[in-house]
C-alpha cells in the first residue's frame, strides 16, 4: 500500500496538482465528489475525510453521525481535461464509519463485501462491459419534444469529418491517459449512438472504470460542443443503451468456466453460473435496470433481451456464451446482456455475481439452450419452452426484488431498503404523469 | 563409575537399565563390540539407545573416523552424549563422518562470534578456491562447505550445552551463542553471494547490504532451530544509481537465502524469513534507510512497531546497521501514544491464545495460558507502556526486559526472579525438543519413553512423571503471570504503602489502565486507591482482588462506568463478612459482577439501591426466578408485619419489587433465562405487587367498602400474555360486582381502590405504571365498571378493536368467582362464534392508522422495535386476527400468549411452519433487543439506536462478540424484513403488491 502510498503524495508535488477530488458513488449510482488541498492528502490517506454523510442519497437517515472518505491511493489519477493550468487529480474512496466500519450503504463496500464472499470460495470475478450511449447535440429537446441526435449514421458506418469520429479518438486518449484500457469502438445502431468497450479487469476495477468512463464522456462532450447520455432508451423508435457485461471466475490463473472438451468448452462451474444468473434474473433487474425507462428499453425491441433464457451465440438470449475462440483457452466467458448503461456498475455487479455463485452453491441445473431467435416465437411457444420474461415495468421488477433473499443479502438490509423506498418514489411519480401518449391517442377519440 | 560387569566383560542387564537402556538385551549384544570402558558412560546420555545404534552405524560406515573419536574418554563421553540427544546431529555424522572430529577438543566455553564468523567464512572460501576445474561449480560446492561448517559448529555448542551442570542458568548464554551463530553463516552467506551475483565487482563494492535481526533473532534469544526474521537496509555511493543499487541488494538478498535455505545436497539451515519488512510479503524485499523510515513515519501499524523492539544490526555492513536502529528505535517508543494502541493490544493478546488445534492444546509450550508467548506478552506491553518515558527498560531480550522492568521499579524483584526461572524452564524444554530432531517444534511429547528422554536430557527431572509435575507448576505459575505483573503493581500506585518494595507512580499506572481500554484512567486510579486505602480487611481482600477484576472490567463494554459502581458497592457493604468472602473465595461470582457492571447501566443502578443481592451471583439458584408463590408468600408477611402503617408496607414492597428486577436483570445478561422466561418472571413478579398493593389497600379500604363487594384487576396487552419486558408498562382494568343496591357506594369505593393501588404501587426509580388506557371508551371511560356495566357495554357497544384488546384479558388480583365472571363475558366477546367482514376490515384499518399515527415523530419505521416494520406489535396484531376468527373453533387459540398461539396456528395449518418461524423469530429478536436495550442504558426507548457505540453495547448484551454494531443491525433488519412480508400477505391479505 504505501508505495502506492508514496507515489501519490510525490506526483502531487511533482506535478503541482491544485486539487484533489474524492470520488465516491451512492447508492443510485451518481458520482459524488468532494475536492481537497494536496496538503490534506496525507491526513485523508491517514484518517479519512469527515463528510455529512445525510446529504447523500441512500446513506440519508442511515446514518446521524458523519461518515469518513478514506481515499484508495490505487485509484490515483490526475484528470486530463482539466489542462495543465489548475493540474486535479481524482481518487476513489471508501466511506467507513468514524469507528472504522465499512459504511453499510457504501456500494463500493457491497461489491467489496461480494468479491470478498467470491475469494472465499477461490474465485476473481472479471468483468468486460460494453457501454452504450448516445451523443445529441444538446440536453435540449426539439419542437416535438425530442432528443435531436448528432447525426444520423447506422451500425459500422464511418461518417467523414463527423463529430462522433472525433468525439471518440478523444475519449480513448482521455481514457488511457486514465489508465482505463478500451478494446473496441464503433458506431451502434442508433443515429448518435456510439459503444465503447473496456477492457477485462477485475470487477472492482471495472466498476470504478464504469465511473471513471461516464464522467470522460460527459466531459469529451462538453469540449466537442456536444451532449452524450447513458440513458437507456431515449429515442422509442431507436435501440436503447445497454451496458452488456461479459463475466468470468478465475481460480488463481485459470478460468473455472473453461473445460476443455465440454459442450462450448463450458465448465461445470460456468453452466451453474449461468443457471443462478438465469434463476435470480427477475430479482435482481430492479437493479441492473433500475429506471422508469430502463424497460422501455428491455421491451422495445432492438437486439434488448426480454426472455430468461440462455444460448449459445444467441443475440437474442438474456445470456450468451459467446463463439469459444480455441486459441484463447482464458477467454470462457458469459455475456449478460440485460443490464443497462445507467445501472450502479457497484450494486449491479454484485449481484450479477452473487447469483451466479449461488447457481455454483446450490448447485443449480442449466435448462437447455434456446436456439431460436426467441423474439420470433409466440408466446405459447416460449410458454412450452419455459422462457420466462424479465419484469415489465419498474414496479413490477420492485416487487419481485421485495421479495428477493438474495438481494437483500447481498446489498445488507439497509441499502435493499433504500433501494426499494426510491425506486417505489419514483414508480409512483412516474405513473402520476399524463403522457403525450395518452395525450396522442386518447384526447380526441373521447 | 563402579564396576559391575559379570566376568566375561560384558554389563548386565540390570546394569544396562541403571544407566538408561531401554532395549536390554539389544544393547547389551551390541555393546559387546565395544571397548567396555565405553559403557559407563551411556549413563550420561539423554538417550543411551539412541546413542548406540549411531555408534553402530558409525562404526559400520567409517570405522577409522570412529575410532579417533572414540580416542580419549572425554571426546567418546561428548559424542555419547550428543548422539543420545540429538538424532539429527546422529544423522549429521553419518552423512558427514569426518565431522567426528569436531567433537574430539574439549571445550572451555561457547565460541564467540567472530571465531564462529572466520570458521564459516574459511570454510566457503576454501570451497570456491578448491573448485577450479572447468566443470566444477564452486558456488553449489561453497554452499555445502557453508552448511557442514555450520552443523559441525551447532554440534560442538550442543555438546557444552549438554555438559553443563546448571543448564536452566545456562539457557541465555547458549541462545545468545545460537543467535552469533545465526548471525556468522548471514554474514558467510552475504560474502559468498557478493563473489558471485552477475554484476560488476565495482558496483556490487559500491552497494552496502545490512541485514537487521527481528524476532528471537534480534532479541539475541534464539532457539535450536527457528526461523531467523530479518529486515534488509541498503545504501550505496553515489557512483551507482538507486534503481542499479536496488537491483544489486535485492539479488544479494535472494542469494544469501539461497545459500541458507535453497535445494543442496547438505539440507537447509532454517528459514530466513524477511516477512516483518515493511507492508511484509508485497513489499519490496529491500529498501534504503530513507525509505524504511518513510514507511514507519506515515503507514506503520502500532503491531509494527512492537516487531522494531527487537530490531538489532545482525550481519553486513554494521555501520549501516547501527544507523538504521538508531533512527528507528525513537518510533517504537511513542506507539504507545498512538491512537489504536489498545485494539493493538488486543490484537496481541489474541495472538496469545490464537487457534490452538484441540489435540496440541495439552503439549503446546509456546501458545496458550501458560505458555512463553504469554510471558512474552506481558513483558512486551510492560515495555511499551514504560518505555515511552523510560529508555531503561528499552531492552531486546526477554530475560533482560524482565531484570530491567525490576531494576527500574515497575514490577517486584521477587516476582521478576520468579517469571525468568519460570522462562528459562520452558525454554530449556525447548530447546531439547528441537535439538532431537533439529526441527521446529514446540510440543512436548507424549509418550513416556520420550518424556523421559527429555527429563534426562534436561537434567530437570529423573523420570517422565516428575518432569510433567514440574511443568505443570510453571504453567500454573505463569497463568498468573499477567495480573501479578501488570495489573497488581497499579494498586501500588495508589496505595500508601508499597508492598513489593517498589510503586509505580500514577502517570506510570494511568498508562497502563489507557492502555487496556480505560477512557478515564485518572477517575480509574482515584476509584482504586478508594477501594485499597487503609488496613481494613476489605482494602486488604480488594487488595488482593483488584489486579484480576480490572482486567475483566477492561473485557467489558465499559469499564470506567463498571469500575465506579463497584467503588459505590463497595463503600455499601463495607465490612459485610459475606461480601469479603465472596470476592475472596468465588471468583465465579466476581467475574460475574465485574461482567454485569461494565456491560449493564441498569444493573448498576439497581445494585446501589440492593447491594446485598450481589450474594446472589454466588449461586446460580439465587439467580434463577422465584415462583410466584414464594413472592405472594412475601407479600403475606409484609402485610403481617406492617398491619398498622400503610406506607411503611408499601415501601417494602417496592423494594421486594426492585430486588425481583434486579434478580431478573442479572439472569438474563449472564443468560441464565431465555426471554419467554423472563417475560413470565417479570409478569409473576409485577402480578404479585399489586396483589400485595390490593390487600393493602382493602384492608385501609375497610370501612368504605360496602360489605360483599368484590373487586378485581384484569392483566391487559403484554401484561395478560405474561409476555412483560424490563420497562414495559402493566396495562389493566378493574372491575367490581356490587351488592345489591349499593352500586354508587361500591363504584366510589372501586375507584379509592384504584386510586389507593395507584399510589401503593409508584415507584420512581424502576416505574410500575398501571396504565388503563384500554379500557372500554379509552380515555372518555371510567376508571372502573362493575362487571354488569361491562356486560352491558360489550352487549351494546363493543367495537371489534375492544374485543381485540380483550384477547389478552387474564385476572391478576382480586375476587376469584369476579375474576371468572370476567373471563366468562370476555370469552364472549373475544372468541366470537363468526366474525363479520367488516368487523375484520375495521381490524386491519385501525392497524393500519395506527402504523402511520402512533410511531414518534420522526423515527425510523423499520428500528422501531415496538411498532416497527416487522416488529413486535406486527407479529402480535396478524396473531390476534387468527384468534378472533378462528378461537370459537380451536381452543388452543384461546390463550394471552402470542407465542403459543403462534404455535397452535401453525399447528392447525393457518400458517405454513415458515411464517411462523419468521414471526417467531422477530417477535423474539425484537424483545430480546428491547431488553437489552434497557440493560444497557437504563433508560426504556423502542427504538434501535444509531449510535454505533450503543449499538455495541447492546450487540455484547445480546452475545455478540465486540464490535458487532453493524451486525446487530443487519441481522435485526433482516429478521424483522422477512415477518413484515409474512405479515403483510396474512394481515392484509394477499391484493397484489401494494402501491
Amino acid at each position: 500500500m504505501d508505495k502506492q502510498r508514496d507515489f501519490v503524495l510525490r506526483t502531487i508535488e511533482e506535478r503541482g496538482v491544485k486539487f484533489v477530488r474524492l470520488w465516491f458513488t451512492d447508492v443510485v449510482g451518481t458520482l459524488k465528489s468532494v475536492a481537497i488541498a494536496p496538503a490534506e492528502v496525507e491526513g485523508a490517506f491517514a484518517e479519512g475525510v469527515g463528510i455529512d454523510g445525510s446529504a447523500i442519497e441512500g446513506l440519508t437517515r442511515l446514518y446521524e453521525a458523519d461518515v469518513l472518505l478514506h481515499p484508495d491511493p490505487a485509484t490515483f489519477q490526475i484528470l486530463p481535461w482539466r489542462g495543465e493550468i489548475d493540474p486535479t487529480a481524482r481518487m476513489f474512496c471508501d466511506i467507513r464509519t468514524p469507528d472504522g466500519e465499512p459504511a453499510v450503504a457504501d456500494p463500493r463496500n457491497v461489491l467489496k463485501r461480494t468479491l470478498a464472499k467470491a475469494a472465499d470460495r477461490g474465485f476473481t470475478f472479471y468483468t468486460h462491459p460494453e457501454i452504450e450511449f448516445y451523443l445529441l447535440t444538446s440536453s435540449k429537446l426539439d419542437d416535438k419534444g425530442r432528443p435531436v441526435p448528432v447525426d444520423s449514421a447506422g451500425y459500422f458506418d464511418n461518417v467523414p469529418g463527423g463529430t462522433a469520429h472525433d468525439f471518440r479518438r478523444r475519449s480513448v486518449r482521455m481514457l488511457e491517459d486514465l489508465g482505463i484500457s478500451v478494446e473496441f469502438s464503433h458506431h451502434e445502431g442508433g443515429p448518435g449512438q456510439n459503444e465503447i468497450d473496456l477492457r477485462y479487469a477485475d470487477g472492482l476495477t471495472t466498476a470504478d472504470n464504469v465511473m471513471t468512463f461516464r464522467t470522460v464522456v460527459k466531459e469529451v462532450a462538453i469540449e466537442q460542443g456536444v451532449y452524450a447520455t447513458f440513458m437507456p432508451k431515449p429515442f422509442s423508435e431507436h435501440p436503447g443503451s445497454g451496458m452488456h457485461t461479459h463475466m468470468s471466475l478465475f481460480e488463481g490463473d485459470t478460468n473455472a468456466f473453461f473445460e476443455a472438451g465440454a459442450q462450448y468448452q463450458l465448465s461445470k462451474v460456468g453452466r451453474q453460473f449461468i443457471a443462478g444468473l438465469l434463476r435470480h434474473a427477475p430479482e435482481i433487474t430492479a437493479v441492473t435496470n433500475q429506471f422508469v425507462n430502463s424497460y422501455k428499453r428491455l421491451w422495445g425491441g432492438g437486439e434488448a433481451p426480454s426472455f430468461v433464457c440462455w444460448g449459445h451465440n444467441n443475440r437474442s438470449a438474456l445470456i450468451r456464451v459467446p463463439l469459444y475462440k480455441p486459441s484463447k483457452g482464458q477467454s470462457s466467458r458469459v455475456e449478460y446482456r440485460a443490464i443497462d448503461s445507467a445501472a450502479n456498475p457497484y450494486l449491479a455487479y454484485s449481484l450479477m455475481l452473487a447469483a451466479g455463485l449461488k447457481g455454483i452453491e446450490e448447485g443449480y441445473d442449466l435448462p437447455a439452450e434456446a436456439e431460436d431467435n426467441v423474439w420470433n416465437l409466440t408466446d405459447s411457444e416460449r410458454k412450452a419452452l419455459g422462457y420466462s420474461a424479465l419484469p415489465a415495468s419498474l414496479d413490477h421488477a420492485t416487487s419481485i426484488m421485495e421479495g428477493s433473499e438474495l438481494v437483500a443479502e447481498t446489498l445488507g438490509e439497509q441499502v435493499f431498503n433504500y433501494v426499494l423506498l426510491n425506486k417505489q418514489r419514483e414508480w409512483n411519480a412516474y405513473r402520476s404523469q399524463v403522457t403525450p401518449f395518452e395525450l396522442d391517442s386518447n384526447l380526441e377519440m373521447l | 563409575m563402579a564396576r559391575s560387569l559379570s566376568s566375561d566383560g560384558r554389563a548386565s542387564l540390570t546394569e544396562l537399565a541403571r544407566l538408561g537402556f531401554s532395549e536390554l538385551a539389544a544393547a547389551g549384544a551390541k555393546l559387546a563390540a565395544f571397548d567396555p570402558s565405553l559403557v559407563g558412560l551411556f549413563a550420561a546420555s539423554a538417550n543411551p539407545d539412541q546413542a548406540l545404534n549411531y555408534l553402530v552405524h558409525l562404526r559400520d560406515q567409517s570405522p577409522d573416523q570412529l575410532a579417533r573419536a572414540l580416542s580419549t574418554p572425554d571426546a567418546a563421553q561428548r559424542l555419547i552424549r550428543v548422539l543420545g540427544a540429538s538424532a539429527g546431529l546422529g544423522e549429521f555424522f553419518r552423512r558427514r563422518p569426518s565431522e567426528l572430529e569436531s567433537l574430539a577438543d574439549p571445550l572451555t566455553g561457547l565460541p564467540p562470534l567472530e571465531t564462529m564468523r572466520s570458521s564459516l567464512v574459511s570454510a566457503v572460501e576454501d570451497a570456491l578456491s578448491r573448485a577450479t576445474g572447468p566443470s566444477a561449480n564452486g558456488v553449489d560446492d561453497a554452499i555445502v562447505a557453508l552448511r557442514v561448517r555450520y552443523r559441525s559448529i551447532l554440534a560442538r555448542i550442543a555438546a557444552f550445552d549438554l555438559e553443563q551442570i546448571d543448564q536452566l542458568s545456562g539457557v541465555e548464554a547458549v541462545a545468545g551463542c545460537l543467535s552469533d551463530l545465526a548471525a556468522a553463516v548471514i554474514d558467510a552467506a552475504l560474502e559468498l553471494a557478493r563473489r558471485h551475483v552477475p554484476f560488476a565487482e565495482r558496483e556490487v563494492e559500491a552497494t552496502r547490504l545490512s541485514v537487521i535481526g527481528m524476532g528471537k533473532a534480534g532479541a539475541h534469544e534464539l532457539n535450536y532451530l527457528s526461523d531467523v526474521d530479518v529486515i534488509y537496509v541498503l545504501d550505496a555511493d553515489a557512483s551507482l544509481s538507486p534503481q542499479r543499487a536496488l537491483e544489486i541488494g535485492t539479488r544479494l538478498a535472494i542469494e544469501l537465502a539461497r545459500a541458507i535455505q535453497g535445494p543442496s545436497s547438505e539440507p537447509e539451515l532454517w528459514e530466513v524469513d524477511a516477512n516483518l519488512r515493511p507492508e511484509g510479503k508485497d513489499g519490496a524485499l529491500v529498501r534504503t534507510l530513507d525509505s524504511h523510515l518513510a514507511y514507519y513515519d506515515r503507514w506503520a501499524k502500532a503491531w509494527e512497531f512492537q516487531a522494531l523492539l527487537k530490531a538489532r544490526p545482525l550481519a553486513g555492513d554494521r555501520e549501516l546497521g547501527d544507523r538504521y536502529v538508531a533512527a528507528i528505535s525513537p518510533l517504537v517508543w511513542t506507539s504507545a501514544g498512538r491512537a489504536n494502541f489498545v485494539e493493538s493490544v488486543q490484537h496481541m493478546r489474541e495472538r496469545v491464545t490464537e487457534h490452538i488445534p484441540p489435540d496440541e492444546r495439552d503439549v503446546q509450550l509456546k501458545l496458550g495460558r501458560g505458555g512463553l508467548r504469554d510471558v512474552e506478552f506481558t513483558i512486551q506491553l510492560l515495555q511499551l507502556v514504560h518505555g515511552q518515558v523510560d529508555d531503561g527498560v528499552r531492552q531486546a531480550g526477554t530475560l533482560p526486559a524482565l531484570v530491567a522492568l525490576a531494576e527500574r521499579g515497575y514490577i517486584g524483584r521477587e516476582e521478576a526472579a520468579t517469571f525468568a526461572r519460570d522462562y528459562r524452564f520452558l525454554r530449556l524444554l525447548e530447546h531439547r525438543i528441537q535439538l532431537s530432531t533439529l526441527k521446529r517444534s514446540h510440543l512436548m511429547p507424549r509418550d513416556e519413553g520420550a518424556l523421559r528422554v527429555l527429563a534426562r536430557g534436561s537434567g530437570l527431572a529423573s523420570s517422565a512423571a516428575d518432569l510433567l509435575d514440574q511443568w505443570q507448576a510453571v504453567k500454573t505459575e505463569v497463568r498468573t503471570l499477567h495480573e501479578r505483573l501488570f495489573y497488581r503493581p497499579l494498586l501500588s500506585a495508589v496505595a500508601g504503602l508499597p508492598e513489593e518494595g517498589f510503586a509505580l507512580t500514577s502517570e506510570q499506572a494511568s498508562a497502563r489502565l489507557a492502555a487496556i481500554g480505560f477512557t478515564d484512567p485518572d477517575g480509574a486510579l482515584r476509584h482504586i486507591g478508594a477501594l485499597t486505602a487503609g488496613l481494613s480487611r476489605r482494602a486488604t481482600i480488594q487488595r488482593n482482588l483488584l489486579p484480576i477484576l480490572l482486567q475483566w472490567f477492561a473485557e467489558g463494554t465499559d469499564p470506567d462506568h463498571g469500575l465506579l459502581v463497584f467503588r459505590r458497592l463497595s463503600d455499601a457493604l463495607g465490612e459485610s463478612h459475606w461480601y469479603l468472602r465472596m470476592l475472596r473465595d468465588s471468583s465465579g461470582a466476581a467475574h460475574r459482577l465485574t461482567q454485569v457492571l461494565s456491560g449493564s447501566r441498569f444493573v448498576g443502578d439497581l445494585f446501589e439501591k440492593i447491594p446485598e443481592s450481589v450474594a446472589w451471583l454466588e449461586d446460580d439458584d439465587d439467580l434463577a426466578p422465584r415462583p410466584i408463590g414464594v413472592l405472594l408468600e412475601e407479600g403475606e408477611a409484609i402485610i403481617a408485619r406492617h398491619s398498622d402503617d400503610p406506607d411503611a408496607a408499601a415501601q417494602a414492597v417496592r423494594t421486594a419489587r426492585r430486588r425481583e428486577i434486579l434478580r431478573l436483570a442479572l439472569a438474563s445478561i449472564l443468560g441464565l433465562v431465555s426471554v419467554q422466561q423472563l417475560g413470565r418472571a417479570l409478569t409473576d413478579v409485577t402480578t404479585s405487587t399489586i396483589r400485595t398493593a390490593l390487600a393493602i389497600a382493602r384492608r385501609r379500604r375497610q370501612d368504605e367498602i360496602p360489605a360483599g363487594m368484590e373487586f378485581a384487576v384484569i392483566g391487559m396487552g403484554r401484561f395478560g400474555g405474561q409476555e412483560l419486558g424490563f420497562g414495559s408498562d402493566a396495562d389493566v382494568i378493574y372491575v367490581y360486582r356490587a351488592p345489591e343496591g349499593d352500586g354508587e357506594a361500591a363504584q366510589k369505593a372501586a375507584e379509592r381502590l384504584v386510586a389507593d393501588l395507584n399510589a401503593l404501587t409508584e415507584d420512581v426509580q424502576v416505574p410500575l405504571e398501571l396504565d388503563i388506557d384500554l379500557r372500554p371508551e379509552g380515555k372518555n371511560g371510567p376508571v372502573a365498571r362493575s362487571l354488569d356495566s361491562y356486560s352491558a357495554y360489550y352487549a351494546r357497544w363493543s367495537l371489534t378493536w375492544e374485543a381485540q384488546a380483550l384477547l389478552r384479558a387474564h385476572g391478576v388480583a382480586g375476587d376469584e368467582t369476579l375474576i371468572t365472571g370476567f373471563q366468562s363475558l370476555a370469552d364472549g366477546v373475544r372468541y366470537p362464534a363468526s366474525i363479520s367482514d367488516s368487523d375484520l376490515r375495521e381490524v386491519k384499518r385501525i392497524k393500519a392508522r395506527v402504523e402511520s399515527e402512533r410511531l414518534p415523530q420522526g423515527a425510523e419505521p423499520s428500528r422501531h422495535l415496538k411498532l416497527g416494520r416487522g416488529s413486535l406489535s406486527d407479529v402480535e396484531w396478524l396473531v390476534q386476527l387468527l384468534q378472533l376468527r378462528h378461537g370459537a373453533a380451536i381452543e388452543g387459540l384461546r390463550t394471552t400468549s402470542t407465542l403459543d398461539a403462534l404455535a397452535v396456528a401453525q399447528e392447525s395449518d393457518l400458517l405454513t411452519a415458515s411464517e411462523a418461524r419468521m414471526l417467531r423469530e422477530a417477535w423474539i429478536f425484537a424483545s430480546r433487543t428491547r431488553s437489552a436495550l434497557t440493560l444497557w442504558t437504563s433508560k426504556t426507548t423502542d427504538v434501535l439506536p444509531n449510535d454505533r457505540a450503543q449499538l455495541d453495547g447492546v450487540a455484547r448484551l445480546m452475545g455478540y462478540p465486540p464490535g458487532s454494531a453493524s451486525r446487530l443491525e443487519d441481522d435485526y433488519l433482516r429478521v424483522t424484513r422477512r415477518a413484515r412480508k409474512v405479515f403483510e400477505e396474512r394481515f392484509y391479505g394477499k391484493t397484489g403488491h401494494t402501491p
